[in-house]
């Protein structure tokens, strides 16, 4: 994956903050972890409401504005 | 506007950018670094003729109240060390994991004491007699806790199970010396292969014949086959799952893996099975690390009180679990998502999403606890190697291995009560009548071959594991 590509760690649907990641899937810290090495990057579409990887792709890409 | 919209909504809020996701930010690493760390203070201890004893200090045996009164009142100083010694790691672990530190200490204060207080009772000569084996006794207990919700849902900040667990497994990996897991390695991977792609197709095949989508019927799968809550995250994004299909899958597991830590034992200790044989069956049948290891240890607690069972019951029990279920079955998950990720690509309906997992994954998705776990144990071979066989015996015992299996076993303490203490289960998805039936099918034929596997297959040789 190169900068500037347009996968889903840089869209504004996609969400794999741990935290976020385990309060949108209650039960999940029960008996794993959303900071477990197994789960790499992945994080949540909240467009297609759909698990991902980071270096996932659609045409629904919509960069994330920068801050500031 | 659901959480997971909102949490998008606020942008980089939600995602870690690429390059932060790093190791510090996974439980497995610190799990390792701080199980690597005691084992090589320990080690160190024992080379210059000084101990971790003192401050690995464990209940002892009481038959009367007064018996442990006087064992808490001897001792309370090596406790209180104790307890600052878990209280600063495991507060440095969890703040830099991205728990807040205002939650994480009182929730470990109350873990701790309440795991004194549970360890304490399964101290007690009677115990054994009521059923009152510490992993099970910690679990009924969190869940009562967690479902009057009597504690604020805050302090879950310091009741990660995942942690503990991994910690632990890396602290066990110290008690096993690599011949032991040379020579048991194969037949763990070979028996947790087979029940692993027998459960998986099970399950798939009987979801799709009843209506579900492959991508569920795949997360259903390795939630059963493979390593649970953990296996089906990860095989939800290699396949490109929906949310709620996991959230579904998340449930079925904690439902059936809870149940099965208190069924195993007891069905095992019906048919009075050998402690390795009987966890060797628990590591085939669990869904997940933290419920397997509570209930290969009540089994182990269960079979060292049959008469004429061996003094190490329980290490062999948790030992047999270990290798079968964290050496034979977690490891194969980066396999797993790689090649489910292949045939979604190829073979199911498109969602819109262009995916493909590659071979590198096998690696980033690789549990690294398993790394601690075995390096653990090739530096205790080597501290035993050095110093020589004949002295290592029993002077390492008393001041090397013992001090570093009972900081273990506070290390599972804290997680089987973890576990119970986030069950609220009215947080959990509602689960569907097709889902619950197909992976049932699956724990159907998992706990059957695994007991055809482990007792009648190769039952003498988790009889004799490390003997």
């Amino acid at each position: 994956m190169r900068p500037g590509e347009a996968h889903c760690i840089a869209c504004r649907y996609f969400v794999n903050d741990p935290a976020a990641f385990e309060r949108a899937l209650p039960g999940l810290a029960v008996l794993s972890s959303a900071r477990a090495a197994s789960r790499v990057g992945d994080g949540l579409c909240s467009h297609h409401d759909r698990h991902v990887p980071e270096t996932a792709s659609c045409a629904a890409f919509a960069l994330v504005a920068p801050h500031g | 506007m659901s959480d997971i919209a909102r949490d998008a909504a606020a942008s980089r809020l939600g995602t870690v950018p690429a390059g932060a996701d790093a190791f510090w930010r996974k439980d497995d690493w610190w799990a390792v670094a701080i199980g690597l760390g005691v084992i090589a203070v320990a080690a160190a201890l024992f080379t210059f003729g000084s101990s971790l004893a003192w401050l690995a200090i464990i209940p002892a045996k009481w038959t009367t109240p007064d018996q442990l009164a006087s064992h808490f009142a001897a001792n309370w100083p090596r406790y209180v060390a104790q307890f600052a010694l878990w209280l600063v790691v495991v507060t440095v672990a969890l703040v830099a994991l991205g728990q807040r530190l205002r939650d994480t200490v009182p929730a470990f204060v109350f873990l701790y004491a309440l795991s004194v207080a549970i360890f304490a009772l399964g101290q007690w000569a009677s115990a054994i007699r009521y059923n009152l084996e510490p992993p099970l006794v910690a679990l009924v207990v969190g869940l009562a806790i967690a479902n009057l919700r009597l504690l604020p849902r805050g302090l879950d900040a310091g009741f990660r199970v995942e942690f503990y667990i991994k910690l632990g497994v890396v602290l066990l990996g110290a008690t096993l010396p690599l011949t032991l897991i040379a020579w048991a390695g194969p037949v763990a991977l070979l028996q947790a292969s087979v029940v692993s792609v027998v459960t998986f197709l099970v399950i798939f095949f009987a979801a799709r014949s009843l209506g579900i989508d492959p991508r569920f019927a795949a997360v259903l799968g390795v939630g059963g086959a493979v390593c649970g809550v953990s296996a089906a995250i990860a095989i939800a994004a290699a396949v490109g799952a929906r949310r709620q299909d996991a959230a579904v899958v998340i449930s079925i597991v904690i439902g059936w893996a809870i149940l099965m830590i208190f069924a195993l034992p007891f069905a095992a200790g019906a048919l009075v099975l050998p402690a390795g044989v009987g966890g060797a069956w628990i590591g085939t049948s669990e869904f997940a690390d933290a419920a397997g290891l509570a209930a290969a240890q009540a089994y182990g607690d269960i079979a060292a009180k049959v008469p004429g069972a061996h003094a190490g019951a329980v290490d062999q029990s948790v030992a047999a679990f270990t290798l079968m279920k964290v050496v034979g079955r977690d490891v194969w998950i980066g396999i797993w998502a790689m090649v489910l990720s292949i045939v979604a690509a190829t073979r199911w309906e498109a969602t819109g999403i262009t995916s493909r997992v590659g071979a590198v994954d096998i690696w980033r998705r690789f549990p690294k606890f398993v790394i601690g776990f075995l390096l653990a144990s090739i530096f205790i071979t080597l501290v035993a190697q050095r110093v020589g066989h004949a002295q290592f015996g029993h002077a390492a015992t008393t001041d090397l291995v013992t001090p570093i299996k009972n900081l273990r076993t506070w290390a599972f303490a804290f997680g089987f009560l973890s576990i119970g203490l986030t069950t609220r289960v009215s947080d959990l998805a509602r689960v569907g009548v097709r889902p619950l039936l197909a992976f049932s099918s699956g724990v159907v034929v998992n706990v059957g071959l695994g007991f055809v596997l482990s007792v009648l297959v190769f039952g003498g040789y988790w009889a004799h594991l490390g003997q």
